[in-house]
């Protein structure tokens, strides 16, 4: 049934897809049975029956073709703009999934971020629970992004804020103290890679801070890569997350924030979660066991140990690394391996094997304008050639199966680099070019001394001396001409 | 490329490393460090063509190359560290004895300063066991000096590093080897190739005495070499830590496979044709 509040958006239907995949949906299975939900802004379908086949639900949407489809589904919806709710509107939960920005509709006010939680807070019942999904405007995803989300020029974007919405917070930090200004106790926080609109990774900040650093930014960049596959970005996102991961700041970097919290009194339960999350279609929990050990395989992601040592230029680690990766796992990808010690393991068993990960290798070296220790080699067949023989493979030239590279993210700074690559190289072949043409002017001058010293002394005495007589008589000749 | 490439037959011991024709090796695609020095991997006045590569025989070089805008330099090792890869093993070290001195030698544009005869009193006070003199193609074709050494010891020469591909002796490196090999210690008055090759054979090395000069040398090196490698200055240098540092010199942890190095030097089975 369709109940429109006012506000409500004849004709519209939302630029972007809704929040939705495997995560949020896991999320919103571990609400209590029972409990009356409130999922407010658009959400996957498939997330959205799920939850109502185990509980009551209600969508409120500003779209009113989305509302017609989702009361085709056999939903409750309210249709309109948040600020038409009423003091009677109260849920035992709240699902904000696709966070605040398109709560509210072009008509009536427009809520910033701190008036839209507030409106969802007071659309919770004493004892409510809220899960919220808060963008980072500072996260990986905004950092990479070639386009500035203020310059959003889309249907959707009539009062694109990005930075520029004050009252959002800019940390976890913050946004626990914001939503203890709106007397809602946090229960839960997760930072989520790689969009908030599907996240794949989810991990709590103290999982960030004490679990294995080198496990969850393997993770985190395995997540970015996915999402960044031939995709434009200023930078590789990949790099990005891990770095951030590892170096502390996972959490104040991540795309999203995701929160679940009560408002007073506290809630017989609330959901119990893992402080770690994986999955892109099934979900993995991922807790340390009671030993503290994590499940999740030790070591370092090969494709940065690798640039790493060429970076170093440490010409024995590259080859330890490239020897024991062939020898262990030849058709995996250097962004599926983790390394620990000797020990090679593949992080995702389900990425499908490839004949030409050496190649691809070369091709990151290459592309990614990294320092390597053959400096020389710039094009790719040659590199492959020397990673091949690096790696102590038998053979000489591998032959490069056909087929593309492995899709990577489409990045502005490393089109810049082999732009300056490429140019460096022009730059050398002229000045080799210039360098031959005076050599050879050389050898030229030298050759046609050499061609008269062999014909001056070539032959017999005979002979030269017909030709000393008949060269003298010749310039004899013209003399005498020129006089006459 | 560059004849430098063929100096000491050192293009013909890594064709042999490489499983190519040591007689004929293919063209190398670059410029490969033809001695040890402390500068760039390029030997004097070496015309360089931009984007080749350097291949030095150090991480170090590299570092240094890099420095002074050398960007291609590409650490392989020492040639002579590829001759000990594939040459017969060593002799018992019972057999071997006294000391083979390499003096400090000049070549074609700058001739040796100093005195010989005083040199030569020094070491003999110094070494105790019979001493080989090694001088190079430049002294030892000089009658008067070689004559000065051949008073004193036993005077050999291990062939002529060649010029513009002529006249190389590609032995140079092995007679070397041979001869290392059949002596306990190996000494300079200059830190040099000869020495850190000493070391690598398995000899004690030290570099003492009048360090002597070139025309026209600039000596600041020579003293800022002796502030760099304390650890193989001296009479009697302690052999452990002096044989290390010479083989980081050397570049030894970083030889490559044969089908590394021939993807590096250009030598790839389809381009090994192009003669050098």
């Amino acid at each position: 049934m369709i109940r429109l509040i006012g506000g409500e958006m004849p004709g519209w239907n939302e630029d972007r897809p809704p929040a939705g995949g495997a995560l949020y949906g896991y999320l919103a299975d571990r609400l209590p049975a029972g409990a009356r939900v409130l999922v407010a802004g658009p959400h996957e379908h498939a997330l959205i029956e799920a939850l109502a086949a185990r509980t009551a639900v209600t969508c409120l949407v500003r779209s009113q073709p989305e509302a017609e489809r989702l009361d085709a589904a056999g939903l409750d919806v309210l249709c309109g703009t948040l600020s038409k709710l009423t003091e009677a509107d109260r849920w035992d939960a709240v699902v904000a999934f696709d966070g605040v920005g398109r709560l509210c509709s072009v008509e009536g006010p427009q809520y910033d971020w701190a008036e839209c939680l507030r409106a969802l807070r007071n659309a919770l019942l004493p004892g409510g629970l809220l899960l919220l999904t808060v963008e980072n405007e500072l996260g990986v995803h905004r950092l990479v992004d070639p386009a500035a989300a203020t310059a959003a020029r889309t249907d959707d974007a009539w009062r694109s804020l990005g930075e520029f919405d004050d009252s959002m917070p800019g940390s976890p930090a913050r946004l626990t103290d914001r939503l203890a200004g709106e007397e809602l106790t946090l229960d839960w926080l997760g930072a989520a890679w790689p969009s908030p609109a599907a996240p794949t990774l989810i991990a709590t900040p103290e999982a960030l801070r004490t679990g294995p650093a080198d496990a969850l930014a393997a993770a985190a960049a395995s997540a970015v890569a996915t999402a960044y596959a031939n995709r434009p970005a200023l930078s590789d996102p990949r790099r990005l997350a891990a770095s951030a991961v590892r170096g502390g700041i996972g959490a104040e970097l991540a795309a999203a924030w995701l929160v679940i919290a009560h408002r007073a009194p506290r809630p017989a339960a609330t959901p119990a979660l893992p402080p770690v999350l994986l999955g892109d279609g099934q979900v993995r929990e991922v807790a340390p066991g009671p030993d503290g050990a994590w499940p999740l395989p030790a070591g370092r992601l090969l494709e940065e140990l690798l640039l790493g040592a060429c970076l170093r230029h440490d010409l024995p680690t590259v080859r330890r690394l490239l020897t024991g990766w062939m020898a262990a796992l030849p058709a995996a990808t250097p962004d599926n391996v983790v390394v620990a010690g000797e020990t090679f393991t593949r992080l995702d068993p389900g990425v499908p094997a490839r004949a030409d990960v050496l190649r691809g290798f070369a091709s990151t070296l290459l592309t990614g304008g990294y320092a390597h220790p053959w400096p020389a080699a710039t094009d790719l067949r040659t590199l492959t050639a020397i990673l091949h023989g690096a790696a102590g493979l038998p053979g000489d030239v591998p032959a490069i199966p056909p087929g593309e590279d492995p899709p990577v993210p489409d990045s502005r700074r490393e089109q810049q680099e082999q732009m300056r690559a490429l140019r460096r190289l022009l730059a050398d072949a002229d000045a080799r070019a210039e360098l031959y043409e005076r050599e050879i002017a050389k050898r030229d001058a030298e050759l046609t001394k050499a061609r008269v010293q062999i014909a001056t002394f070539g032959g017999t005495f005979g002979y030269r001396m017909a030709k000393l007589g008949y060269g003298v008589a010749r310039k004899a000749r013209q003399r005498l001409r020129k006089r006459a | 490329m560059h004849h430098a490439n063929h100096f000491y037959g050192h293009a013909h011991v890594l064709a042999e490393y490489c499983g190519l024709d040591p007689e004929h090796p293919p063209r190398i695609e670059g410029y490969v460090q033809h001695g040890w020095n402390v500068v760039d991997g390029l030997g004097l006045g070496t015309p360089y063509l931009p984007g080749k590569p350097i291949f030095v025989w150090s991480e170090q070089t590299r570092r240094r190359a890099w420095s002074m805008g050398r960007r291609q330099a590409t650490v392989i090792g020492a040639p002579f560290l590829y001759l000990l890869r594939f040459a017969p093993p060593p002799p018992d070290p019972a057999t071997r004895a006294g000391t083979i001195w390499y003096p400090f030698h000049g070549w074609e544009s700058q001739q040796v300063k100093g005195s010989h005869r005083r040199q030569i009193d020094e070491i003999m006070a110094i070494e105790t066991g019979p001493v080989t003199f090694c001088l190079y193609w430049n002294e030892y074709r000089n009658d008067k000096v070689r004559a000065e050494y051949e008073k004193a010891g036993r005077v050999i020469c291990h062939g002529y590093r060649g010029y513009m591909w002529q006249d190389t002796d590609i032995k140079f490196l092995h007679n070397q080897l041979g001869e290392l090999r059949a002596h306990r210690r190996v000494a300079s008055n200059r830190l040099s190739s000869a020495v850190f090759y000493g070391a690598a054979a398995g000899c004690e090395p030290a570099v003492y005495g009048d360090p002597m000069h070139l025309e026209r040398e600039d000596r600041a090196v020579a003293e800022r070499i002796r502030r760099q490698w304390p650890e193989l200055h001296g009479e009697r240098p302690e052999p452990a830590a002096a044989r290390r540092s010479a083989l980081a010199e050397l570049g030894e942890d970083y030889l490559a496979s044969p089908a590394e190095l021939r993807a590096m030097l250009g030598w790839s089975l389809d381009r090994a044709a192009v003669p050098a």
